[in-house]
């Protein structure tokens, strides 16, 4: 007869404990303060229950948000696994081992620079008389301005070209790793099939990367909620609330116009609602 | 006799003792732990932590200053103050100084505000802007009005006289702009925020009459309004390539760097146009006031002593010590040595030969001239910065294209101050 053993509850016991009260103390709260109306210019406050998230619905600004988050989300999301399949895949066909490293080297610098220093950078490169990214626009056109952070129909893919930036040349290696831990059976296979490159890769290798490449894409589709700090640096939202998403509204709400926590409480509490949905669904669909 | 020699040498030990004791006291620092300031950049800041050694010789701590820009320092001013109270002294101006007041997270200064320091001193349209409620709440650190500051070879250029009036202003504008040659008419302030696009639409809003309240009922949501932004936003066509999005940094930099020919800003901007060090467009640059019936936008910045921070007696007359020495006669002069215009707030150095010497009377007469038309033309209420911000964005959306109704974006903005007015 086995023994029981108590290791592992000595090891997940005090874990997961550390982890409920971290993760569920804000949680309860952020719950708590949304039910109430709260706000940081006064000591008062009284029980209003569903009233905030009531008035989200009513509120264009909210439902802007909720708009340019899910616009935010499907760009940078896609536009980093189309950069980082491609740039991964010719790094492996193109590449020796030698530059395939300097390479991986150059694409991992810009994800380890923070948030913020990357989008100062990227908010000067941009500057439609000084900055580096518009130089070519100005030096074709002859001189024209082009200013993509202040123009609606530009202003989210500018700043999202910054996340993918760092995020698609980080992922590109990772994808070039994968390729190389492929066993290369299948490919010569293919090869000697006569298939073509993008056949290979289309057909036999992304195919078997196919659990890890979903990971990517769901760590990258958490990373992209929290798309805060990027967007208060370069457009803080604007031009108007074309790039004001609801992490970003409901911190403007809370601490820069109005002071109203509660408000930007509720929104914080459907945001994680319907993220944990979403994700739940989209996970299961992927295992199914 | 040995009684009395006893009681004779207690009481020398009592007076000795004594004396000792309130020497000890009088010496007795009158900080204990470092002074922490939460503030937005500022040269005179920059400069004042060069004598960090001279306010620790002074107070017995030294000081520690944390700079954010204009809009971060206000969203985490106040939720510093409202919540856990890190900072001793708060960096405040006049769009929140009526709201950090009542709400008690600032202490009515002149309270701690030692008597030698002078506080009468300062300039005092200054002096009324950091008044709220009848109690002085902050020392400033800058201040003033608007000024017009234009390219006077651009305008000879172009056979124009500058603009005395905002007819003569909106007409020329469009035709001092050469977008080919880099040069474009003025520089305005599109970025969403009370301090920011909102200050700079203000002045429109009041020269076409435009009023905020009527008691407790909105009465902005007039033809005043509409005209001022019709106005403003004509403006903005000729205004240089980057302020559709930005605010002050944008305006004055492209005026300093030779893009614009006119420019109607805060008064520190005139001592950077004629600082070699921040301007390129040095012995160019003429100064007026704001074209009529333009209103200057009255303003001030100060530094104020936090109320959480500082939870007794003791630690807010260390605090009162550190703004009444950071913004002493003496590190005014210092400012003044170092050319730091827009750092200088004192009368007694702003009338003072040295400050004629560097500035000369062009500049000192334009002052003079536009403190007769500057104005307070924000709601001073403590939910201005909400209502002001509300704007800002609807604002911003206008300037920028993302939405084109000026009566629709007024509208929304007298229904969230039909809320803000209900919520008091």
């Amino acid at each position: 007869m086995r023994r029981r053993s108590s290791l592992p509850v000595t090891f997940l016991v005090p874990t997961l404990a550390i982890l409920l009260v971290l993760s569920m103390v804000p949680t309860l709260y952020a719950i708590v303060i949304a039910l109430q109306n709260r706000e940081l210019s006064t000591t008062g406050y009284s029980w209003v229950w569903f009233s905030n998230f009531a008035d989200l619905f009513l509120d264009r600004r909210f439902l802007n948000a909720v708009w340019v988050s899910v616009k935010w989300e499907i760009v940078t999301v896609v536009a980093t696994m189309v950069v980082a399949i491609g740039l991964g895949v010719l790094m492996f066909e193109v590449a020796g081992p030698r530059l395939r490293n300097f390479y991986c080297l150059l694409f991992i610098i810009p994800v380890l620079l923070p948030r913020v220093s990357a989008a100062f950078v990227w908010k000067f490169a941009y500057h439609p008389l000084y900055g580096i990214a518009t130089y070519p626009y100005r030096l074709i056109t002859g001189g024209l301005i082009f200013d993509p952070l202040s123009k609606p129909g530009t202003a989210l893919f500018a700043v999202a070209s910054v996340d993918v930036w760092q995020w698609g040349l980080f992922f590109a290696v990772i994808v070039l790793k994968l390729l190389e831990t492929l066993p290369p059976q299948p490919i010569e296979a293919a090869r000697l099939d006569h298939a073509r490159r993008w056949q290979i890769h289309a057909y036999v290798t992304l195919p078997m990367l196919k659990a890890p490449l979903i990971s990517l894409m769901f760590v990258k589709m958490i990373e992209s909620l929290r798309s805060f700090d990027l967007i208060y640096v370069m457009t803080r939202g604007g031009p108007g609330v074309a790039t004001e998403t609801l992490d970003m509204y409901a911190f403007s709400q809370g601490f820069i116009e109005s002071g109203k926590v509660s408000y930007a409480s509720a929104m914080a509490v459907l945001m994680m609602i319907a993220t944990v949905i979403t994700f739940t669904m989209l996970w299961k669909r992927v295992q199914a | 006799m040995n009684s009395n020699r006893l009681a004779a040498s207690l009481g020398a030990a009592f007076v000795f003792t004594a004396s000792v004791s309130t020497a000890a006291l009088a010496q007795a620092p009158v900080c204990s732990a470092p002074v922490k300031v939460l503030a937005q950049p500022r040269d005179g800041l920059t400069l004042l932590e060069d004598s960090k050694d001279e306010f620790k010789k002074l107070s017995g701590a030294s000081f520690q200053i944390d700079y954010l820009n204009e809009n971060d320092r206000r969203a985490k001013s106040r939720a510093d103050a409202s919540t856990v109270g890190n900072y001793n002294v708060y960096y405040v101006d006049e769009a929140n100084v009526a709201l950090f007041a009542s709400s008690g997270w600032i202490a009515p200064l002149t309270d701690y505000y030692p008597a030698e320091y002078d506080y009468a001193d300062f300039d005092p349209g200054r002096q009324k802007v950091a008044t709220y409620d009848g109690k002085v709440w902050f020392a400033p650190l800058t201040g003033g009005g608007d000024l017009m500051v234009y390219r006077k070879d651009v305008l000879e250029a172009a056979g124009i006289q500058p603009p005395k009036t905002l007819d003569e202003l909106i007409a020329d504008v469009p035709k001092l702009t050469n977008a080919d040659k880099g040069m474009y008419g003025i520089a305005l302030r599109g970025a969403r925020g009370s301090g920011a696009n909102v200050w700079r639409w203000m002045p429109f809003f009041k020269a076409y009459g435009g009023k905020w309240f009527d008691g407790d009922k909105p009465a902005f949501n007039s033809d005043p309004a509409v005209k001022a932004t019709e106005a403003y936003l004509k403006l903005f066509k000729d205004s240089a390539p980057g302020t559709q999005t930005g605010s002050w940094d944008e305006s004055t930099g492209a005026f300093l760097s030779g893009q614009v020919a006119i420019l109607v800003e805060s008064t520190p901007l005139s001592g950077m146009a004629v600082d070699p060090k921040t301007s390129q467009v040095v012995g160019k640059v003429g100064f007026l006031p704001p074209p009529a019936p333009l209103p200057g936008g009255g303003y001030g910045h100060g530094l104020a002593i936090g109320t959480k921070a500082n939870a007794d007696d003791a630690a807010k007359k260390c605090a009162g010590l550190f703004i009444a020495w950071a913004t002493s006669k003496e590190n005014e002069k210092r400012r003044l040595d170092a050319h730091q215009f827009g750092e200088l707030n004192r009368t007694s150095i702003l009338s003072s030969k040295e400050f004629a010497d560097i500035y000369g009377a062009d500049l000192g007469k334009a002052l003079a001239d536009t403190g007769k038309v500057t104005a307070v033309n924000f709601w001073q209420d403590p939910r201005w910065p909400d209502l002001g911000d509300r704007w800002g964005i609807i604002l911003e959306e206008l300037v920028t294209g993302t939405r084109t109704d000026i009566k629709g974006g007024l509208n929304e903005l007298e229904a969230y101050a039909n809320e803000l007015v209900k919520k008091k």
